[in-house]
């Protein structure tokens, strides 16, 4: 958006303010400490910190490569920190799933270079299969843990982090939700001092080997590594505390996280700053146990904010219990719970009774309530998205005869009317191994999906263990060139003229067959007859069978791919014809009016399936 | 290090809280992070709070602007101060965010979901969203964003036409000139002129 030649990220100086993206800030904080290795696999909402670093270049300052799922980028990126390099891996909250393997692990050998660990989690489930609260996984693989809470501070702690990183040769956390990787605010800039230098590797395989032997010695330096960090959490790192000097206020509240901001903005709402101390915590992991014992002593009754878990919760419960600290603990409740995301209406809710004030009436009045019954706006699949074909194609093919297993992109979309082609999906990657399981229980047949992106994360590794252990299914990979759901970042099945110098294509249907799938079929996804025809053949086929449908996803095609549509589709005959295309494949270009279909000449892309489905019915428009 | 940079007092400032609604492709972001830098040239606290990634499928876009130390990235409802929506039927489902007596400023031209342009529902009135409107905003204007948009010389410009009109109704603590300089500023080169016009057309709508 900016019409500066120079981005601010890569070329701003001390002192300068800018408004950023809190993920943007994360990219300008890791510069500032010296980042020299980022690895990623994109994911909302955590995708804009490497699109940020691929998109400034960085002129040599450091190196981003997309792996091809986060176990692979978490390795990577441990690798080049053993190899004495500042590294960051980034991800969103599940990401870590697939990496808890090398978290854990790299945890006990250390890493000398340093490596800063985004998880961005997502509360809300606002792209998400879960809400699950990854600072539990700072404590189960002791990694401290940053909760920033605004832009300013996602640069600050970004930097922290990385420092922290590198002083303990301990991977760190940096956790962030939703609303703090979206949040924009204005930055202050410090200094953009040169990448740090490389801290040289000395062979060591009593530390960086652990068989038995060196990985109980390992937890053993663990436990001191975070001991250390405790130390410096003690001694103020990223801790506000307010009220402090009001001895007669004896009621308290601890915050972390995005709840520290609905907490501040209750408060000035209903005008109770004064009325109770307030210690928010920026790192909280390793807890600061004689900051919060001292605080709680201070206090009769104590309120735990935090979205998510109730794991701070629980450790101060856990604390003032050790050190028979005589105060009340209050934290998640019917009100405040573990699920979805907080507010500042809610937490004034919760304070005005923690409190003992009486809430503004405006809170406990219903507002407007929503005039009932509008229509919905689902997300949807777009106009021309070659999925649509696809899952039109294979519905009329196989109907309710079969079982539909899907993966995670946008065409888990399928769910929608009329397509209805996703009956179950559990994570990146199950719509093959969770889709064998499945056909092997079930007598009905199974269809599994599966995209370009997705495939090279986790469906090869499904695929050949589907040809291993003979299975019965039928994988359709949905291959649109790109990564299509997170913003069209590189995958190895982009073609190389999008890819560049710096990464290597990979055919798919070579690595199908070379995983040993004997029956391959390949076919255009906007050629209705092809992949039909395909699906026809394969359905009566058993054991392993692959459909790759390939086509470029349409936002793809036009915006990189720089691809114009050669004409537009229009209804030649009104009548049942184009009413049944409508109704089953139910464009978002279509629309009724006075009973007649017609097509937007905007939203339509070409794509010219609706000519295939209903002959008759539509044509070119001349 | 201490937190204390987030941590400055605001209470000088007048406190704002205004939430954007609209359809996934109408360039609801841009109009908000365009708002975000004219506070921010007028020397305002700011925060911006955005949904990115399924919501965008052609989904519902929300955002939302807090202005003068507020500091909460979502709004629930009754927290709004003003309603600025890109989208008549997203300005109605929006309409339980607004506080009583605030504004809306919203765009007349439907963009019918899918389920209304298959025929199988129906898209409310503008007669009723501007009624359901009223029973809520202290003040409300429905402008034709997109005619606006194309006189001033590309359709996505009726946003801005959309936070000209709000601008120059008075409900913002910054100026028309102001929100000009961030045009100049913030916005692509070749999208200045007809961004420019839009903000012109906008508040001589509501004068």
């Amino acid at each position: 958006m900016a019409n500066t030649v120079k981005n601010p990220l890569l070329h701003g100086v001390r002192g300068e303010r800018h408004l950023l993206l809190g993920n943007e800030a994360i990219v300008r904080g890791a510069l500032e400490a010296g980042v020299q290795t980022i690895a990623c696999y994109p994911g909302t909402p955590s995708s804009e910190v490497p699109d940020t670093f691929l998109r400034l270049g960085g002129q040599g300052r450091y190196r981003l490569e997309y792996s091809v799922n986060e176990k692979v980028a978490f390795e990577v990126a441990a690798g080049a920190a053993l190899g004495g390099a500042m590294s960051l891996v980034t991800m969103k909250h599940v990401g870590l799933n697939v990496a808890a393997d090398p978290l854990f692990t790299s945890a006990y050998i250390g890493l000398p270079g340093g490596l800063v660990v985004l998880t961005a989690d997502d509360p809300g489930c606002h792209s998400s299969q879960n809400e699950q609260d990854n600072r539990y996984y700072a404590r189960a693989a002791s990694l401290p843990c940053f909760e920033p809470s605004s832009a300013q501070e996602a640069k600050d702690m970004t930097r922290a982090a990385f420092q922290l990183a590198r002083k303990l040769q301990q991977p760190v956390m940096l956790r962030t939700t939703t609303r703090v990787s979206h949040m924009r605010g204005p930055v202050v800039f410090d200094d953009l001092p040169e990448p740090q230098p490389i801290v040289a590797f000395t062979r060591n395989p009593a530390r960086f080997v652990p068989v038995p032997a060196v990985a109980r010695k390992r937890h053993i330096a663990l436990a001191q590594a975070m001991e250390e960090a405790c130390r410096i959490v003690e001694a103020g790192s990223f801790i506000n505390e307010y009220n402090k000097s009001d001895e007669d206020l004896r009621i308290g509240v601890i915050a972390c996280g995005v709840a520290r901001n609905y907490l501040a903005d209750a408060l000035y709402a209903g005008g109770w700053g004064s009325r109770v101390r307030v210690l928010e915590l920026g790192i909280t992991w390793p807890l600061p146990e004689n900051l919060v014992s001292d605080f709680a002593g201070r206090c009769d009754r104590l309120l735990v904010l935090e979205e998510g878990a109730d794991m701070l919760e629980k450790s101060v419960r856990a604390l003032v219990q050790q050190r028979g600290i005589p105060v009340r603990i209050e934290g998640k409740d019917e009100s405040l719970t573990e699920q979805g995301e907080y507010s500042a209406t809610l937490v004034m809710r919760r304070l005005s009774s923690f409190l003992e004030c009486p809430c503004p009436t405006h809170l406990t009045r219903p507002a407007y309530a929503a005039a009932p019954d509008l229509p919905g706006r689902p997300p949807n699949l777009c106009p021309g998205c070659s999925h649509r074909a696809v899952y039109y194609a294979v519905r009329q093919v196989f109907g309710d005869e079969a079982v539909y297993a899907s993966d995670i992109g946008c065409y888990t979309l399928g769910i929608l009317p009329p397509l209805r082609t996703a009956d179950f999906l559990v994570c990146m990657g199950s719509s093959v191994s969770a889709g064998s399981g499945f056909a092997q229980a079930s007598a009905m047949p199974v269809v599994a999906f599966i995209g370009d992106s997705t495939f090279f994360h986790s469906g090869m590794t499904g695929l050949a263990n589907a040809v291993f252990n003979k299975h019965d299914i039928l994988l359709v990979i949905l291959d649109n060139g790109t990564t299509a759901m997170t913003g069209h970042q590189p995958n190895p099945g982009m073609s190389q003229e999008m890819l560049g110098e710096t990464a290597a294509h990979l055919d798919i249907e070579a690595i199908v067959r070379g995983l040993g799938v004997t029956e391959c079929e390949k076919a255009r996804a906007f050629n209705v007859k092809a992949v039909t025809k395909s699906l026809e053949r394969l359905k009566q086929l058993r054991g392993v069978r692959v459909l790759i449908a390939e086509e470029p996803c349409v936002l793809y095609a036009r915006r990189q791919l720089k691809k114009q549509r050669a004409a537009v589709a229009q209804v030649a005959l009104q009548g049942a014809e184009a009413q049944r295309c409508l109704k089953d494949l139910a464009c978002p270009a279509f629309y009724q009016s006075n009973g007649e279909l017609a097509v937007n000449d905007t939203l339509c892309t070409g794509c010219m399936v609706c000519l295939q489905v209903a002959p008759t019915a539509f044509k070119i428009k001349k | 290090m201490t937190m204390g940079r987030a941590m400055k007092k605001h209470d000088a400032q007048q406190r704002l809280r205004i939430y954007f609604t609209g359809v996934g492709g109408q360039g609801t972001l841009t109009a908000t992070t365009l708002l975000a830098h004219a506070a921010m040239l007028a020397g305002i606290d700011v925060v911006a709070g955005e949904v990115h990634g399924m919501a965008q499928r052609g989904g519902v876009v929300e955002s939302v602007l807090l202005l003068g130390g507020w500091r909460s990235p979502r709004l629930d409802f009754g927290e709004a101060d003003i309603l600025l929506g890109f989208e008549p039927l997203e300005t109605l489902r929006g309409l339980p965010y607004l506080r009583p007596g605030g504004a809306v400023f919203s765009s007349c031209d439907p963009l019918p979901p899918l389920s209304v342009s298959l025929g199988q529902t129906a898209y409310p009135d503008m007669a009723f969203i501007e009624e359901q409107t009223g029973l809520i905003a202290g003040q409300s204007r429905f402008l034709p964003c997109r005619q606006m948009g194309i006189a001033a010389g590309s359709a996505q410009s009726g946003n801005t036409a959309l936070l000209g009109a709000a601008c120059a109704s008075g409900v913002l603590p910054f100026t028309a000139d102001t929100l000009k300089e961030a045009v100049k500023k913030f916005l692509n080169a070749k999208l200045q002129e007809s961004n420019l016009k839009a903000l012109a057309a906008g508040a001589t709508f509501v004068r």
